[in-house]
Order: C-alpha cells, then structure tokens, then sequence
C-alpha cells in the first residue's frame, strides 16, 4: 500500500450567519490514493461542494474551517499561510467549477489564459507556453487546437468551454483534481463525451480526482468510490459497486429508490418523505431520522460508525448487507 | 381513444431583432441580411386522451418552444394547433382554458409579491369557475391535494422551498380543471429525493383528474417513466416518436439510439457501467446542416442522408422515424 496522496480528518467548515453556525461540513473524514477517482454524492445543502472548496482553500467568509486536518501528501493545508496555499492551488491541485462560463476570463484568449495558468508556477517562455497548452487542449478533444488558442470563451460552446477549463486544470500535471459538479449544465451527449475522455485522463496521467455530484449514474460510470453525505457529514462510504448494490445506510438506499430507473414505469416512485434539514437548526442525534423509515428512539443520540469489509456508514439500524 | 390534441405542420421562426444601424440602412434600401432561426420545423402529431406524451431532446432541439405553442402561450409562425377540432389560438391569443402549463423554475414563475392562495385562486375566479367568496375553501383543497398544509395560503413565495413551490405550480395549474397539461421540465431544478416526491404527486393527480400530458425533460429516465408515448426531437424536427417501451426497448434513429447510449445507467449487475457517447456537437440552428440534420454524427449516414432529408414515416409497432437506414 502507498501513501495515501490526500488524508482528511475530522475537517469541520461552518458558515458564521447572523441566523446562526450553518455547520456545512461537520466531521468528515476520508482518504484518497494516488490516481483514485472518488464520487462525492450528495443533494444540495449536503456540504459536499463546501468539502471541495475546504480542500483547496477557496471557503470564503463568512465560511471558516473550525477544525480537522487535511494533509496533502504529508503536508497540513489547514493553517496554511495563503502564499504557500496559492503556490500548490491550480500545480498540484486544481479544481474544475460547474459554470466554465464563470471560471474563465471572458476578455482574454483562451491561449492567454493557459499561458498565465502555466506562467503563475513556472518560468515558461511564451512560445512554449503556447506548445504546451495546444498539446493540452488536443488531449481534451478540441480539434485543431493550435488555431484557437487565439479564441475567446465566447467562441465556444458549453461543452468545448468545459473541456478548455478540464484542460487548464490538467496544465500543470496536479496530483489532484477536485471537479464540482462539471457535467450538471451540460447536455447528455456531451456529459458522455466528457465522461468519457476525464475517465481515460485520469487513467493516462494517474492524477487522482473528486468528482462531486447529485448524480449518481455518472459517479457509478467513473468512480472507484463514492462518499454519499447528508447534512454536513459523510453517511455512507466504500467502493461504488458495493455501496449501490447493497446500501448500508438507509439514506443512500431511498436515494437510489428515488430514481426512475429503479421502479417499473408508471408506478408511483419509492420517496423519501420530508426535506433535508436547515443546517442551521439540525435535529440532536442522527440527521436522517425525521425522514428514516427505520428510525426509532435510539436514533436521537448520535450514530455509530459501522463497519462491513470496505465500507463504512452511520447508523443506529444499517440494512442487511448482501454484497 | 381519441386523439383530444392535433398538431399539424407547427412551425415557429424566431426573426432577429435588427440593429439601429442595420434599420437605418434598410430604410435608404439597403439590403439587410437576417437570418431567423428555425426552433421548431414543421412538427405533427396527435396526443390521445388520457395519454402522455413525453418529449425528449438535447438544449436548443426546439422542445421548449414547441411545448410553448402547444400550451397557447406562443403562436406558430405557421401551422396548426386544435384541441378537440378547437384551435387553441385565434388572432394570436388563447381562446381556451382547457390547457394549462406548469413550468421548469418555480422561483421565476410564481408572483414573489402575491399570496399563494391568491395566486391559485385568480384564475378560477376570472374565469368564473368559482365566486369570490369560495376562494379560501378552493385554495385549501388544492393545497391539500398537492400535499401541503392549507394554513400556507397566507404565505409568499420566498417562504417555500423548490419543491412545495413546484407543487404550488402544480396547484395553480390544475385548479384551472383543465384537460390538457403542459409540462416543461417540472423536476429539472429538484433534488432526487424531491424529484421523486414530485413525480409522484404526478402520477397521483394524472391518474385521479385523467388528465393529458405534455411531458418534456432532457431526462431520459424522467421521460421513460411517466409517458405512454414518446417523441425525440433533434434541431426543431421530431425524429422518432412511438409506444415508449418499443422505442427505448428498441430505438429505429440513430440520434435515439445514441441518446440512449450516452446516458449512465444504473447497472447494479455489472461491475462496469457502460455509455457511449455520440460523437461531434449540436450544429446550430442558425445554419442546419444539409439533408439529414443529424448526419454530420451519425455513423450511419450516406451521401443520400447529405442530399435529402427523411421525412418521418411510419414503421411497424406504430413508431415513426425519420431516417433514410433506419
């Protein structure tokens, strides 16, 4: 077994509000290998984008981490100074956003944008610079690349813009790449594409990837794991094929039943009834309780870690585990 | 059954605003290039009572468009649209108060400065469904059968979340007693677990009002499990359109069938999930392609798919396609 490239513990970030702490991320805890793709599963509110943004240190106030570690290959990145952050922030870890039409500059060239991105970390000159992020974008499937180093993001489409973000953030070889939720905004056809090619990246360049999503189906197309989290904590864990096929944990399973897929069509869907709890205010023991069909009075302490081979969840009453 | 929504030939361009200089040099006679853009070309089809009909495509396939000429809040560049033998639009404007819509963002199509209750009662009593004086009782039956607590009527919209707000658009909607309901992307915003909540009440109201429904989502999985029928629409053309279970089972266009392969599917058997993508990207509507629209992606096409475009004809099982190879 190697070092594991990413160790987080215990990592709590909250939302100082005048309505009060949001805890966001309460506790989570989990590791990544080298060249892992791991899925981070959640609905919205679940803290699963916040947990992306505390790994690269983009929580801005009134958001704060308040506690836990996340060590980087043996280096602690809570506490660290902002200069050291940025120096490892977009080299050897980058991040792709859900909307490239907001990360990238909509007044510079594409190729300007890769130059600085590359010029930001290493002495490069122009020309080479320019090699180097045409190589990039042809690795990401934009045909005839060279050419439109010259063009602005506007003059391209959402998929292609999306694969010009994928390759700014391959541009410095990171060893981990966080992407949030980067296929929600874009078609079905081009989703694939774009699964596709980020699956046979990350195999080809070994960079290990979180890959954040409310979408189960694509996280089981790419992930060796999945984390599902729920309020703040993470609920469920293990490798995606088991956790999907036998659940532990009651949450993950009526998330899986939500889906069309898993009902013949036309009959009515099997829900999970109730809403997410406000992070503001959350119920005192297990988070999932009002709306857990196995719920009971043990539930209002808080709930035990189970372990079952690779997996992991929290609960008070996990269902039986087939797999 | 019969069909209660006809639709034949429906075409809407959409013609582009002209610049001021552009005017200028029109009005001294100039020649002014305009382009409109084509959303939806020549579009038939029939909705049965009591059917829904889903309507699956890709951003800018024209799907939207169409379900806004359908709900009578857009009229056709050409074409036609009857319910019953009625037309749906007379002059330009809604003349019936049989089809109602419920819409994608609930956040943009609820009045954020009304009541709920009033925003539920208004139609009905301009209409004269109902008197003025029935209101409170009409508007907290309709919240309780779409799942929430009458006592919200005082409420605004702010106050709700994604997912009540859609079942008050629900509400709103069906409080009308309409036949027809339109439905343009209800659960896209939603979380799963919402989403599911949703479908469901759906499903409940569908089943209970016999309603007729225009379903349409580029979810494929959403589509598949409320509609009867399907049709799949590709830059402003139906392509396919058919019995839903023989044409997911068994998709006859190429473009359905990538569609189908490009989505994730759950597989809980099997190790590797599989997808394929279509390759290439959605040409523009500004300039469609030649012939078939699809066959720059299409690993099918010929030089007859290049030259000529298929018409949708009819195929065994009652599925239509239009494809020169299908």
């Amino acid at each position: 077994m190697t070092a594991p490239l990413l160790e987080v513990e215990g990592l709590r970030t909250h939302f100082l509000t005048r309505a009060g702490v949001a805890k966001a991320v309460d506790g989570v805890s989990f590791v990544l290998q080298p060249g892992e793709i791991l899925g981070l599963v959640g609905e919205s509110g679940s803290g699963k984008s916040v947990t992306g943004f505390s790994l690269i240190g983009l929580v801005d106030p009134p958001g704060r981490i308040v506690g836990g570690s996340i060590r980087f290959a043996g280096q602690e990145l809570v506490g660290l100074p902002a200069e050291q952050m940025r120096a490892l922030r977009g080299r050897r870890i980058a991040m792709v956003f859900q909307d490239p039409q907001a990360t990238l500059n909509p007044v510079l060239t594409i190729g300007t944008q890769m130059a600085l991105a590359l010029q930001a970390h290493d002495r490069v000159s122009d020309r080479a610079a320019a090699e180097r992020a045409a190589t990039m974008l042809t690795r990401v499937g934009i045909p005839d690349a060279a050419a439109r180093l010259g063009n602005y993001p506007h003059e391209f489409s959402g998929g292609m813009r999306q694969r010009v973000a994928i390759a700014m953030a391959l541009l410095n070889g990171p060893e981990l790449i966080i992407a949030d939720e980067p296929t929600t905004a874009l078609d079905v056809s081009i989703q694939a594409q774009i699964l596709h090619e980020m699956k046979a990246l990350a195999a080809e360049s070994g960079t290990a990837l979180i890959w954040i999503s409310h979408d189960l189906a694509t996280v089981s197309a790419l992930a060796h794991r999945v984390l599902v989290m729920y309020a703040g904590r993470i609920v469920e864990s293990g490798p995606v094929g088991a956790v999907l096929r036998a659940p532990l944990h009651p949450y993950t399973r009526g998330l899986l039943d939500s889906l069309p897929a898993m009902t013949e069509p036309g009959r009515r869907l099997r829900q999970i009834p109730g809403t997410a709890p406000s992070l503001l205010a959350l119920p005192p023991g297990c988070p999932f309780a009002p709306r857990c069909p196995r719920a009971d009075a043990a539930c209002t302490a808080p709930p035990p870690r189970v372990d079952h081979a690779e997996r992991r969840a929290l609960c008070h009453h996990p269902l039986e585990a087939a797999a | 059954m019969s069909d209660i929504v006809q639709a034949s030939a429906l075409t809407r361009r959409f013609d582009p605003r002209l610049s001021l200089g552009d005017r200028i040099a029109a009005a001294f006679g100039a020649r002014v290039e305009t382009r409109p853009v084509r959303a939806v070309t020549d579009v038939s089809f029939a909705i049965r009572q009591g059917e829904t009909l889903g309507l699956v495509g890709e951003s800018g396939c024209g799907k939207s468009t169409l379900g806004r000429m359908v709900a009578g809040i857009l009229p056709p560049s050409a074409g036609d649209l009857r319910i019953d033998g009625e037309p749906v639009m007379r002059h330009g404007r809604k003349t019936t108060t049989r089809i109602q819509t419920v819409f994608q963002d609930p956040f943009a199509s609820l009045n954020p400065r009304r009541r709920i209750g009033a925003t539920i009662s208004e139609g009905p009593i301009a209409h004269r469904l109902i008197r003025r004086a029935e209101a409170p009782a009409f508007v907290a039956d309709w919240l309780a059968r779409v799942g929430l607590d009458p006592a919200v009527a005082t409420r605004f919209p702010h106050q709700f979340s994604g997912g009540q707000r859609q079942r008050v658009a629900i509400a709103r909607a069906l409080a009308m007693r309409p036949d027809i309901l339109v439905c343009d992307e209800p659960v896209a915003s939603l979380d799963v677990s919402i989403q599911a909540q949703i479908l469901n009440l759906f499903l409940d109201l569908r089943e209970a009002l016999g309603l007729t429904c225009l379903f349409i989502s580029h979810d494929l999985s959403v589509v598949r499990h409320v509609s009867h029928r399907v049709a799949i629409m590709y830059l402003g053309r139906i392509v396919e359109i058919g019995p839903a279970a023989q044409v997911y089972a068994a998709p006859r266009h190429p473009y359905t069938q990538g569609l189908l392969d490009s989505v994730p599917k759950l597989r809980l058997d099997a190790e590797d999930v599989s997808f394929q993508p279509i390759a290439g990207e959605l040409p523009s509507p500004l300039s469609p392609p030649s012939g078939c629209a699809f066959h720059p992606r299409c690993p099918r096409a010929t030089d007859l798919c290049r030259a000529q475009r298929p018409e949708l004809a009819p195929h065994p099982g009652e599925v239509a396609v239009a494809c020169h190879h299908a």
